[in-house]
């Protein structure tokens, strides 16, 4: 188990690096600088502006002083926004990503798993088909046409709840996003969650557990979620990693100043730093929790060993 | 069977819950109103604004957009203020001014009681250093080209250098090595109108720098080896000169900008630019506080260390979230400010700006704001803000490249678009076919272009060569494979070229294809003369004044991009400049534009509308050309019978 631990954080050195070169090469490649814009620069103000940000150097230079950056966790200052730097946008932008990603993977996990057990339990059953209805809509519908249908009809209409902006936590401003965020993820519990169950509730052990005489309760509870609950388990590494680095849509909705909003426009804008300190935040956020995801596998089926 | 009918069942469901919430929403909203949404104005005095894209910094010297503008009008203060109506140049640190007899200097004699928002006192010297700092190269300012009228501001941002013999201490002089003048070179053209001396009389006392400024124009040329190797060789009598001499680079005490005493500005231009006062708004050209730059270098800016000049000063900034200033009582005329507080909100995308602002989350949202789909409803409410913009859309060509270096095609191809109908299917956009926005620069009588005319674009094209054995046009002899129709994919622009593209099909018989990019891409591709035939482009003006749009042409490289350039426009433009009578002036800048339109290096489409809302309670806040909002005459009425109706009356002077 350590064993497995250290091997699979040592290779995230190397992943983190291939990641952040080929992202670095990527830009380069990209027609445009941060200072392209619909007016044309005279050639001696652009000049100006490579001097300033040592864009005028050879690229094995620039290469290596964004990698020295990047070993120490600075990542520099914003090209777009003077005067800031990465990792103050970091910082500021994160708490508000993770507020939003934890609240909604908090809420489509407890509707999500609720509902999937419900209705694998009673297969076929009027409460399995209205909550298996309602995770197809989750999962058709996309969150920018939820978002904007929820803020019509509650925030234009019945004029209850803000439209947009952010209003710190807790506030009821964060009720509508975290709804239109965990919208489909919920749905998609639901449906692994009620496909988990439906394997394992035919399995043999739960056979075993019922002959045993155990009560319906502790079947399910001690032993049918556990098993059923792998496939969301191992959804969860991927979804919370995507959810609490920002997601763009439901941001630009809502107008949420997350980190989701600045990764958008900074690749927009071409504004390298920036590009580049949030590509590698969310390289090891999802690196980060698959292995979490792969540790707690063994928790949750005591057959898998490392 | 029974599985199937079952979700049949289940997608119906899921069909009638998601109508009926379509469906009481809908119902909810379609109350006849004669305002969009809440009209319950904020308590205390307070507006809050959104913007447009987050600022680049508050820096008023880094950012470049109107949504930076906005917010340093809060902040800074500069000689001159916006007109709130107008947008031409009202006085505001600066009391008075007067031009020089040629409009090549202008005197500016501040008020004394101007302060910074610390208690400083702004003085000529804040003015020195502000505009010196502007032009450093050190701050790389991307705005810094529209300050290249100041004498010697263009030798000093782009590192130039005089030539100076080291034995005599003597400058190597310009009218000594006069070439034909060629702008090419340079991006904003700045130039001397040959053989016209500037005026060398002012106001203001003579002093030693007035002298040396008002001598005649040093040689300077580039301050990098390669550069200068380059720009000799194509003078052998420079070249000769330059011999043992040596190369002092221009320093920042060396540009045009003097201060002749603690409340007398003195900035000397190195042509005559009569429009130059309109340029002093600008942000570029407030005031910013030197011992706070000094002291915290780029964090300057940061709340806590940030010295401001204006109306308000900074209370809190969470970017990507919002700003709030609030009233500086060391503002000079706080006594006429009436808000308490200002929130901006750096919001871009349209429909969640229309949402807060129908909330009545937000009291007013910048311009270009209400959605094309929206619009229909919005536009008849009496909140609605439109009103004609400092801006141009346009088509150019690529005239380097056949067919399109042939005027007859190009004329050809302006002429087969239906304006009318473009405009009307836009809805905020004026039918146009001139460079200048229609209608918005007083007393410039505007040329207004050829107009619709498919027969007669038949006729050009079957001159140019596209003509059967008869002689009538032949559409299949085009080589459409040549020409393409290039577009950045943001926002309507690629519909707007489809809409082209079936106009010229139907009226001309060809299909023109369309080719969209990513807008920096598509940017690049442009600048480079890449495109075949056709690329899209339009125009914010800088400043109240036909040059902005006309000055675009006068240069080869840069934002012209056509490759379509002519000496004599340049003449024209510059000839109309160097008049002394404002109305003659602008007589020959119509011809100059009537010149350009003849050779069609572009195709006007439309100018826009500023297309904003503002709720009633919302005063001293008018849709003016560029949407640029002096807040200091903007206040919150609480009295419901003097809320606006409409637009309110625009004629400078009128009623609030």
């Amino acid at each position: 188990m350590l064993s497995f631990v250290i091997r699979r954080v040592i290779i995230i050195v190397p992943m983190l690096l291939i990641i952040v070169t080929v992202t670095w090469a990527l830009i380069r490649l990209a027609p445009g600088n941060f200072y392209t814009g619909e007016k044309k620069l005279p050639a001696a103000i652009e000049q100006n502006l490579k001097q300033k940000y040592g864009l005028d150097k050879p690229w094995y230079v620039q290469y290596g002083r964004m990698i020295k950056n990047f070993a120490r966790g600075d990542f520099g200052s914003s090209l777009k926004y003077e005067g800031q730097t990465v990792n103050a946008i970091l910082a500021r932008t994160l708490p508000v990503s993770v507020t939003l990603g934890l609240l909604a993977y908090l809420l489509a996990l407890i509707v999500g798993i609720t509902s999937g057990t419900l209705a694998a339990l009673k297969q076929n059953s009027w409460s399995d088909y209205s909550s298996m209805a309602l995770a197809m809509l989750g999962i058709s519908v996309p969150n920018f046409v939820l978002g904007p249908l929820l803020v019509l009809v509650f925030s234009l209409t019945f004029y209850w709840l803000p439209p947009a902006l952010w209003g710190g936590f807790p506030s009821i401003h964060l009720i509508l996003p975290v709804i239109t965020l965990s919208a489909i993820y919920m749905a998609y519990i639901a449906r692994l969650t009620r496909s988990g169950m439906l394997e394992v509730l035919r399995s043999d052990y739960i056979r075993t557990a019922r002959a045993k005489g155990l009560s319906e309760r502790d079947v399910i509870v001690k032993h049918a979620l556990r098993g059923g609950l792998l496939p969301v388990v191992s959804f969860s590494g991927p979804a919370l990693a995507f959810l609490i680095t920002g997601t763009v849509v439901v941001e630009k909705v809502f107008a949420l100043p997350g980190l989701g909003n600045y990764f958008i426009n900074a690749c927009f804008n071409r504004d390298e730093p920036l590009i580049i300190g949030v590509v590698a935040f969310i390289a090891i956020a999802v690196l980060v929790f698959n292995l979490l995801v792969d540790i707690s596998y063994a928790f949750f089926d005591p057959r898998i060993r490392y | 069977m029974l599985f199937i009918f079952k979700s049949v069942q289940i997608r119906l469901a899921v069909a009638l819950i998601a109508m009926a919430l379509v469906v009481i929403a809908c119902t909810a909203s379609a109350k006849n109103e004669p305002y969009f949404g809440k009209t319950k104005p904020p308590e205390g005095q307070v507006l809050r604004y959104v913007s447009g894209s987050e600022p680049e910094s508050l820096d008023p010297q880094i950012g470049t957009g109107q949504p930076e503008a906005r917010i340093y009008m809060a902040l800074y203060d500069g000689l001159c203020e916006y007109d709130p109506k107008t947008a031409g140049p009202i006085p505001s640190i600066a009391e008075s001014w007067e031009p020089n007899q040629d409009n090549s200097e202008f005197v500016f004699h501040l008020r004394k009681n101007a302060r910074f928002s610390n208690g400083d006192p702004i003085t000529a010297q804040d003015f020195l250093y502000s505009f010196r700092r502007a032009l450093s190269p050190e701050l790389a300012a991307r705005y810094a080209y529209i300050a290249y009228y100041i004498k010697y501001a263009e030798a000093y941002n782009n590192g130039s250098v005089f030539v100076r013999d080291p034995r005599t201490g003597e400058f190597l002089l310009e009218r000594d090595f006069s070439e034909p003048a060629d702008n090419s070179s340079n991006n904003e053209t700045v130039s001397t109108p040959s053989g016209a001396a500037l005026a060398t009389e002012s106001s203001a006392q003579n002093t030693p720098f007035h002298e040396y400024i008002h001598s005649p124009t040093r040689v300077t040329l580039p301050g990098d080896q390669a550069g200068r190797a380059k720009a000799l060789a194509k003078n052998a009598k420079l070249k000769a000169a330059v011999e043992g001499k040596e190369f002092v680079p221009v320093k920042a005490e060396d540009i045009g900008v003097e201060a002749v005493d603690d409340y007398t500005l003195r900035v000397t231009l190195g042509q005559r630019a009569p429009f130059f006062i309109s340029l002093m708004p600008h942000q570029l050209f407030r005031a910013v506080h030197r011992k706070t730059i000094e002291r915290f270098h780029e964090a300057w800016t940061q709340p806590g260390n940030i010295v401001t000049s204006g109306a308000f000063k900074v209370e809190a900034w969470v970017p990507y979230d919002r700003l709030v200033v609030v009233r500086d009582p060391m503002f000079w005329d706080a006594a006429r400010v009436q808000l308490s507080k200002i929130i901006f909100y750096p919001l871009q995308d349209n429909t969640t700006i229309m949402n807060l602002y129908k909330a009545g989350a937000v009291d007013a949202v910048q311009n270009h704001s209400v959605p094309a789909s929206w619009l229909d409803h919005v536009r008849s409410l009496r909140d609605y803000m439109g009103a004609p913009e400092v801006t141009t859309e346009y088509y150019q060509f690529n005239t380097t490249k056949k067919p399109m270096d042939d005027v007859r095609v190009r004329r050809a191809f302006n002429m087969s678009i239906n304006k009318v109908a473009l405009a009307e299917w836009r809805k905020v956009a004026i039918p146009w076919a001139g460079l200048t926005p229609k209608g918005i620069f007083p007393g410039y009588p505007q040329p207004a272009g050829e107009g619709y005319d498919p027969q007669k674009a038949k006729q050009l094209l079957a001159e140019a060569g596209y003509r059967d054995a008869s002689g009538n046009y032949d559409p299949k002899k085009f080589p459409v494979d040549q020409v393409e129709l290039t577009t950045n994919s943001e926002g309507s622009n690629v519909q707007i070229a489809e809409f082209i593209q079936a106009q010229w099909k139907q009226n001309l018989g060809i299909t023109i294809p369309i080719k969209s990019m990513e807008f920096k891409t598509f940017l690049v591709y442009r600048a480079n003369l890449e495109y075949k035939g056709i690329a899209r482009s339009g125009w914010v003006g800088d400043y109240m004044d036909p040059n902005t749009f006309l000055n675009i042409f006068t240069t080869r490289t840069g934002d012209n991009g056509t490759g379509w350039y002519d000496p004599k426009y340049v003449a024209m433009i510059n000839e109309a400049n160097s008049m002394l009578d404002s109305q003659k002036r602008l007589q020959l800048l119509a011809q100059a534009e009537a010149y350009l339109l003849d050779a069609q290096p572009i195709i006007p489409l439309f100018s826009a509308s500023t297309n904003w809302t503002k709720k009633p309670y919302v005063k001293g806040m008018y849709p003016n050309p560029q949407t640029l909002h002096p807040w200091k005459y903007v206040y919150i009425e609480y009295d419901t019978s003097k809320w606006d109706q409409g637009v309110p009356d625009m004629t400078p002077g009128g009623a609030d």
